[in-house]
């Protein structure tokens, strides 16, 4: 199955192949069952002062899906990519990842989901400084009880298609920011995971990186996989083709370029 | 198995990322582990040359000193005292020593006045001192029968006072006393157990009254006893002299004192390890401190390992193993460390290596031991930090 809307990066050309990742359903998009769901689901911080991050969200992220989540500082799109990553939990409401509630899960098995269905890019790259460019993005694997050996191998091949093949001995110093985010790319898809979650991916570049990081970003969209950015940029936003904005915890519009069922 | 092989792995490389922060943490078990290493085998080193040392000169030396009433100038035995000490049963063999005070000995004649300022002592002593003392001589011999039937003026230098006058093997030197010429047959060799001998000359006893004009009561007796009995011959020494009359008698073992200064040396390796013990202490303190400020500055990655996969035990264990790296290796090398001082030291001091191999194992034990309980809570920390907190979303 292939997804003639991708751009390819390394391969160049508009209709390449998504360059990661066997397709684990097929079918039409109103037959699928979301990757993740969430169900009023609310997010307070805070004891005695207490700060409603997120209020009563509900929200269905669906394979295939492109999305952008945006809105001022402060509207809460922070804590949403965490509850969307299950970095952390909701006060109230559900979340679902493949139909399982994340709150019924322990630690473990929460971390176990995170390593292999979800992929994080951040706007501060937060690269292992004391690593090479391969390491990093090894280290995705790490947790998987995959071999030295194929760990190195699909690190290393995940570097390549980002256009980093000879970068890859380099340390994070030694790469320019540009650079240093295709490797945190390359690190969030070499799990092939069902979701890709960045926050802000093109904040800290310049124009022609920034521009650079959302082809790829589109190049990754495929049919079993759901990708979502959290930004404040209207522009970055613009490229997704389906836009959620929040203001004050809560969904205000969620628009897309076709009608989403559910 | 691999899942270990790769936490260790993750923890080697956080290690080897700060080799100067890591070198500086493991000080504290490398001095702790060589301190402890090296307290034990220098004690046990010294005291292996002690005892060697011992067993050669023996432990059967008894020295009796004459002791005078108050105001007695030069309190002494009475001239038979050898002959009374030789009928306790336990002793073997006996000698004596006079004193002969205000003589002027002068290396060689015409020697300068610094040698009457500095007068050496000057003892009477019986043809088998040497061999009571069990000291061999380094040149020449010793004073014997012929000497007194004779009437030769032979005089036997002590090591110290040989190298003194500057005296070489071999050469013929006259020596004079109170100015009469004495030969110099010989040197005797140093006496360990009476070092105040090494600067003394000997005469004969004919020599000392008919030459010196000296009084031949002899004022130390020096006695070898039957091994295991020199205590109860010590004890029953100034009976045998004193003859039950008033007792005026001090006697002395001398490798009592050589077996109390091992026991001196024992109560330092106490204090040696107990340094050591100390240093691993705050040595660990230190570890804690550095992996708690480490977890501070690597809270970006800890939270980055927690987003791709890692739960948080895993994210303890790593920094837990990290601990454990330096415990390790700083106990090994500490151990090598405390085995070389050690070396060094006893090739200095002329001692055979005393080292018990099987105690490192237990040192370096203790290290690691304080370098897991000292990272355990840095672990915790790490553990129980939340990714989006570290992560700076937004």
């Amino acid at each position: 199955m292939t997804d003639g809307s991708s751009a390819g990066v390394a391969d160049g050309g508009p209709n390449a192949t998504p360059p990661y990742g066997v397709p684990r359903h097929s079918g039409n998009g109103a037959d699928q069952e979301p990757l993740l769901e969430l169900e009023s689901v609310s997010r307070v911080y805070g004891q005695e002062v207490k700060v409603h991050a997120l209020r009563d969200v509900s929200l269905k992220v669906m394979p295939g899906d492109f999305m952008s989540i945006v809105g001022p500082s402060g509207s809460g799109k922070s804590t949403m990519l965490g509850i969307l990553g299950v970095l952390d939990l909701p006060t109230a409401g559900t979340v679902r990842i493949a139909g399982q509630d994340v709150a019924e899960l322990d630690d473990p098995t929460r971390s176990r989901l995170r390593g292999n269905s979800i992929g994080f890019v951040f706007q501060q790259f937060h690269l292992i400084p004391h690593l090479t460019a391969l390491g990093n993005v090894e280290t995705a694997l790490l947790y998987r009880d995959i071999r030295p050996k194929e760990r190195q191998e699909r690190a290393r091949a995940a570097l390549e298609r980002l256009g980093l093949g000879p970068r890859a001995d380099h340390r994070p110093v030694q790469l320019s920011g540009g650079e240093q985010q295709r490797v945190a790319l390359a690190r969030a898809i070499v799990t092939d995971p069902l979701m890709i979650l960045a926050d802000e991916p093109t904040g800290a570049l310049d124009s022609h990186n920034a521009a650079h990081v959302l082809e790829i970003f589109q190049s990754l969209q495929a049919p079993n996989r759901a990708v979502v950015m959290v930004t404040h940029d209207l522009a970055v936003a613009g490229t997704a083709r389906r836009k959620v904005s929040m203001s004050d915890g809560r969904i205000v519009a969620d628009v897309a370029l076709a009608e989403v069922a559910g | 198995m691999s899942e270990a092989r790769d936490l260790l792995g993750v923890a080697w490389s956080g290690l080897k990322a700060r080799k100067v922060r890591t070198l500086l943490i493991m000080l504290g078990p490398v001095i702790g582990v060589a301190a402890m290493v090296s307290a034990v085998g220098l004690t046990e080193s010294a005291k292996g040359a002690l005892q060697a040392q011992l067993s050669k000169l023996g432990t059967n030396l008894i020295i009796a000193q004459a002791g005078g009433t108050f105001g007695s100038q030069n309190p002494s035995f009475p001239t038979d005292a050898v002959e009374r000490v030789q009928n306790v049963s336990t002793v073997v063999s006996a000698t004596a020593t006079a004193n002969i005070s205000g003589v002027v000995a002068l290396p060689i004649q015409g020697a300068s006045s610094y040698y009457q300022a500095f007068p050496a002592p000057i003892r009477a002593a019986g043809t088998n001192l040497p061999a009571v003392l069990e000291v061999p001589m380094v040149d020449g011999r010793w004073l014997n029968s012929a000497d007194t039937q004779l009437h030769l003026r032979s005089v036997v230098l002590g090591e110290g006072i040989a190298k003194q006058y500057g005296y070489l093997p071999g050469e013929v030197r006259t020596v004079e006393l109170n100015g009469e010429n004495f030969g110099v047959v010989g040197v005797l060799g140093a006496v360990p157990l009476d070092p105040t001998l090494d600067n003394a000359a000997f005469i004969t006893e004919w020599a000392a009254k008919n030459v010196l004009g000296s009084n031949g009561h002899p004022n130390q007796l020096y006695i070898r006893s039957q091994p295991g009995a020199t205590q109860a011959t010590s004890k029953a020494v100034p009976t045998a002299i004193s003859l039950g009359g008033p007792d005026q008698v001090s006697t002395q073992i001398p490798s009592d004192a050589l077996q109390a200064q091992a026991q001196a040396n024992k109560t330092l390796q106490e204090v040696a390890l107990l340094a050591g013990l100390l240093a691993l202490t705050v040595g660990g303190i230190g570890i804690a401190n550095v992996m708690s400020i480490s977890v501070i500055q690597r809270s970006s990655e800890i939270g980055i390992r927690r987003a791709i996969g890692a739960n948080r035990a895993k994210i303890g264990l790593q920094f837990l193993l990290e601990s454990l790296f330096v415990g390790l290796l700083g106990g090994l090398l500490g151990a090598a460390v405390g085995v070389g001082i050690v070396y060094g030291v006893s090739a200095i001091a002329n001692w055979v290596v005393v080292i018990d191999y099987g105690q490192i194992p237990l040192w370096m034990g203790l290290a690691l031991l304080v370098a897991v309980v000292a990272g355990l809570y840095p672990s915790i920390k790490a553990a129980r930090l939340e990714p989006l907190e570290t992560l700076r979303l937004g």
